[in-house]
């Protein structure tokens, strides 16, 4: 399993360090992004730009935390910093500004050996320190790459501020990183980097780009039939060493690409031969849907992009029909054949999980290379975080998608057929620990949480911070301190029917759950367990309080002020009144310290509640008891009006009685 | 009789026949005595009988189980008629006595008088003990209602969430 990132090593006290001049945009510095002149306080010399990280895609971390030194010809990283308050973005990667401009702006072929002085070598020398620490850069093209005047290397810019390859064109990634959602395409390996190396050298020693006038898709489909070198060299006139090179970095298969320290040497790289064999066409197209494919990787393709076109002509049996016959491999042919086989053996028809697990299936066994295809969205393991909160566009059904996938442990099956090429133990550990997050009871869990989990440096997205940018969990309280009594003033202005609502909302729980130490957990998944809004407010009470302990151990007196305000409902459970008041005087007073931890303890006093309840029980048995006695004594008249006369006969009798044995014993004393 | 009431009571489990057999057996004792003394002293027993003529009478109209009134109306006549019943003895109880003590109205109106002090007592202690007994649960109710509203005011028991 992977190790989880530990967000906590990014200080905000670098913002202190850092200005960014948003009045000052940066326009071909970015690499697609928005980028802002910055400056160091420390260093005000030192030319710095802040790249903006949209909301609906992170930031990398693992380069964010691995990349602490300066790397020549790389504008490594030196801070993330939080959004200004009502900044439409997650923040900004401060890096080196570029020192000239992006190679985007050469419009003439460049000549060989500078090509391979000033733009193969230094990339290569960099590409070799990013996989020496296990990175990969995944930005590698012309309006990402920054050359200076006088001869200088190139500079790869900054490709941190965004999940990797996302602004990529299909031109200059793999076909099976391009075919995938741009913000799902994972990390990758460093074969990918000198993938788009080599198509960065194809078009800079054209002068042009190629294929300029086809879109992604026609590009992936051309690269697809043709293979990568082929598509983009086509008939075209090159450098022959350049060619050489580009034919061994534009290699199907990544294991086939030159590693980056062979680039350093062009000769040595030049002669080192693979034995690639291009795809096998057919003499005639299979059309799936309104496409006609031609040969395995674009059947796969087709089948991963378009599922129910795909699943027609698999259990239709044309797929394996044209395998057969039309590709003449049998070998290939078989084992989708007994796929179909085992579907319509093992699950009903209408299983759509079946069917895309058919289709996953299906996929890997056509093009072993291709991603994770899942009803439709083509995703790298390691990208699914971020593709979580990429939408596509309005009504986008990816993330449901995702979730159906990650629930049915695609990852793990998908795996587990291409052993060979990942580590497939690694992979199915962390398809059970996100279906473990994904399943997780109440806002611990769902989708929430495993966007959080997975994405370490997204910040909180509860509308209830009011925009502010909250990664660490540390920094959650302050933010949230800051959005009630703003809101209190509000509430205040605008009357009190805009206060008493709740303090934390689901996005809010799902981000403490990711963020906090594990036993938070359990009080995060107590705010379900609640019972009615009081219980609910005194759950949240209780989870603000060890959170307040944990990580911000100051007063908040807007937060305790809220959360007074809306556990008066749950003192109701308190039956005696004097006790009530009591505690309800006493949250008062200790919301005014802003220590939520003593009001929790105040409202949660379990043996003072168990107390009340047994008082509360004595009070009812003697409120019954005197309602009896009432009762009696309302339909007790004729009794006590018998009574009375049956003693008022026998006082008389008595006193007749007395006066008898007065006068027998006057006359018998004489 | 009281204890005749109870249902655990040894009289409680008496048979109907030997109970009206020990009430048969008085009224013949108490007939006995009677025709004795009429047979022995019949001038005395008709002063008697003279004397105490309103018991009579409240025996035969109370219809009360134990007689209560008559009872009591019975020894406090009883009292008054000591002294003319002594009288009447110690004149040899001879018909000259007895009408010299029967003539004089002061006897047989102290009798009667007595009598009649008798019925009244029995009229009037049932009212006051009735009017003791009812403010005494006047008293004791109030002292419940205000109890009641004390702990209603100290306990929140009537929402169903307190249940």
């Amino acid at each position: 399993m992977s190790a989880p990132f530990d967000a906590s090593q990014f200080h905000d006290p670098a913002d202190g360090y850092y200005a960014v001049h948003p009045e000052q945009p940066l326009p071909l510095a970015g690499g697609g992004l928005d980028a802002f002149a910055a400056t160091d306080r420390r260093s005000p010399g030192v030319p710095l730009m802040a790249v903006r990280i949209a909301r609906t895609a992170p930031a990398r971390p693992r380069p964010l935390q691995a990349l602490t030194a300066r790397v020549e010809n790389l504008l490594v990283p030196l801070a993330l910093l939080n959004a200004g308050a009502g900044e439409d973005s997650a923040g900004y990667v401060i890096c080196p500004a570029p020192a000239g401009k992006p190679l985007s702006t050469v419009a003439r072929p460049l000549a060989e050996p500078l090509l391979i002085d000033q733009v193969l070598r230094p990339v290569a020398q960099v590409l070799e320190t990013l996989a020496a620490r296990g990175l990969t850069h995944r930005g590698i093209r012309p309006s990402n790459v920054f050359v200076a005047r006088g001869g200088r290397p190139v500079t790869l810019g900054c490709a941190w501020a965004a999940p990797p390859a996302m602004h990529q064109p299909a031109l200059f990634e793999p076909p099976y990183s391009a075919m995938c959602r741009p913000s799902a395409r994972g990390d990758g390996c460093i074969a990918d980097d000198v993938y788009a190396l080599g198509c960065l050298l194809l078009t800079l020693a054209l002068g042009r780009q190629p294929l300029a006038d086809l879109d992604d898709e026609a590009i992936l489909r051309r690269k697809l039939e043709l293979g990568s070198y082929a598509a983009l060299a086509g008939d075209e006139r090159l450098p022959p060493m350049i060619a050489d090179l580009a034919r061994g970095m534009l290699a199907e298969d990544p294991e086939h690409r030159p590693p980056p320290g062979l680039l350093l040497d062009p000769a040595v790289a030049r002669a080192r031969r693979v034995a690639a064999r291009p795809p096998r066409r057919a003499p005639r197209p299979l059309t799936v849907g309104d496409t006609a494919v031609w040969d395995a990787r674009s059947l796969a393709h087709a089948i991963g992009t378009r599922p129910a076109d795909g699943l027609a002509v698999l259990r239709g049996g044309s797929a394996t029909q044209w395998l057969r016959r039309g590709l003449g491999d049998v070998a290939l042919a078989a084992p989708i054949e007994e796929l179909v086989r085992q579907r319509a053996l093992d699950a009903p028809s209408n299983d759509q999980r079946a069917d895309a697990i058919l289709s996953m299936r299906a996929v890997v066994l056509l093009d072993p290379l291709a991603p994770l295809c899942w009803r439709g969205v083509a995703v790298w393991p390691d990208g699914i975080g971020a593709a979580l909160i990429a939408p596509a566009g309005e009504g986008d059904e990816t993330p449901g998608l995702l979730a159906g996938m990650v629930q049915a442990e695609a990852a793990a099956v998908w795996a587990s057929l291409r052993d060979e090429r990942c580590d497939s133990m690694t992979l199915r550990l962390d398809a059970q620990q996100h279906r473990a997050w994904l399943q997780a009871r109440g806002p611990a869990g769902g989708l929430w949480r495993l966007v959080y989990m997975l994405n370490p440096l997204q910040p909180c997205g509860s509308p209830a911070l009011a925009g502010a940018t909250v990664r660490r969990i540390a920094a959650l309280l302050p933010a949230m301190e800051a959005a009630v009594a703003h809101r209190g003033t509000l509430a205040d202005k605008a009357g009190p029917a805009q206060s008493g609502t709740g303090l934390v909302d689901a996005e809010m729980a799902a981000f403490i759950a990711a963020r906090a130490e594990r036993r938070t957990e359990a009080d995060v998944s107590a705010l379900s367990d609640a019972t009615g809004p009081p219980g609910r407010a005194v759950a949240e009470l209780r989870l603000l309080s060890r959170l307040q302990a944990r990580y911000f151990p100051k007063a908040l007196p807007a937060i305790a002020a809220e959360a007074a305000g809306a556990v008066v409902p749950a003192l109701t459970l308190w039956r005696h009144r004097p006790t009530r008041d009591a505690v309800s005087e006493r949250l008062r007073r200790l919301a005014e310290d802003g220590f939520l931890a003593p009001m929790a303890a105040a409202v949660d006093d379990a043996a003072a509640r168990a107390a009340d309840a047994e008082g509360a029980r004595l009070a009812a048995a003697e409120l019954q008891q005197i309602e009896q006695e009432l009762a009696r004594a309302a339909q007790g008249g004729d009794a006590r009006s018998a009574l009375a006369s049956r003693i008022g006969h026998e006082i008389a009798a008595g006193a007749g009685l007395v006066a008898l044995t007065g006068v027998l014993l006057a006359a018998a004393l004489g | 009789m009281k204890a005749s009431r109870r249902p655990g009571g040894a009289q409680a489990v008496l048979p109907d026949a030997k109970r009206g057999e020990g009430r048969g057996s008085l009224l013949w004792l108490q007939g006995l005595a009677c025709g004795a003394m009429v047979a022995l002293a019949p001038m005395a027993a008709a002063a008697v009988a003279v004397l105490l003529t309103p018991s009579v009478l409240a025996v035969f109209l109370d219809r009360q189980p134990g007689r209560p009134v008559a009872r009591a109306i019975f020894l406090c006549q009883a009292a008054a008629c000591v002294a003319p019943v002594r009288a009447i003895w110690s004149g040899d109880h001879t018909a000259g006595v007895v009408s010299a003590v029967m003539s004089h109205p002061y006897e047989i109106g102290s009798a009667w008088c007595a009598a009649a002090g008798g019925w009244l007592l029995t009229q009037l202690l049932p009212i006051a003990v009735s009017a003791v007994m009812e403010a005494a649960a006047i008293t004791r109710a109030a002292g419940l209602r205000r109890r009641r509203e004390r702990i209603e005011a100290e306990w929140d028991l009537g929402s169903p969430d307190n249940a």
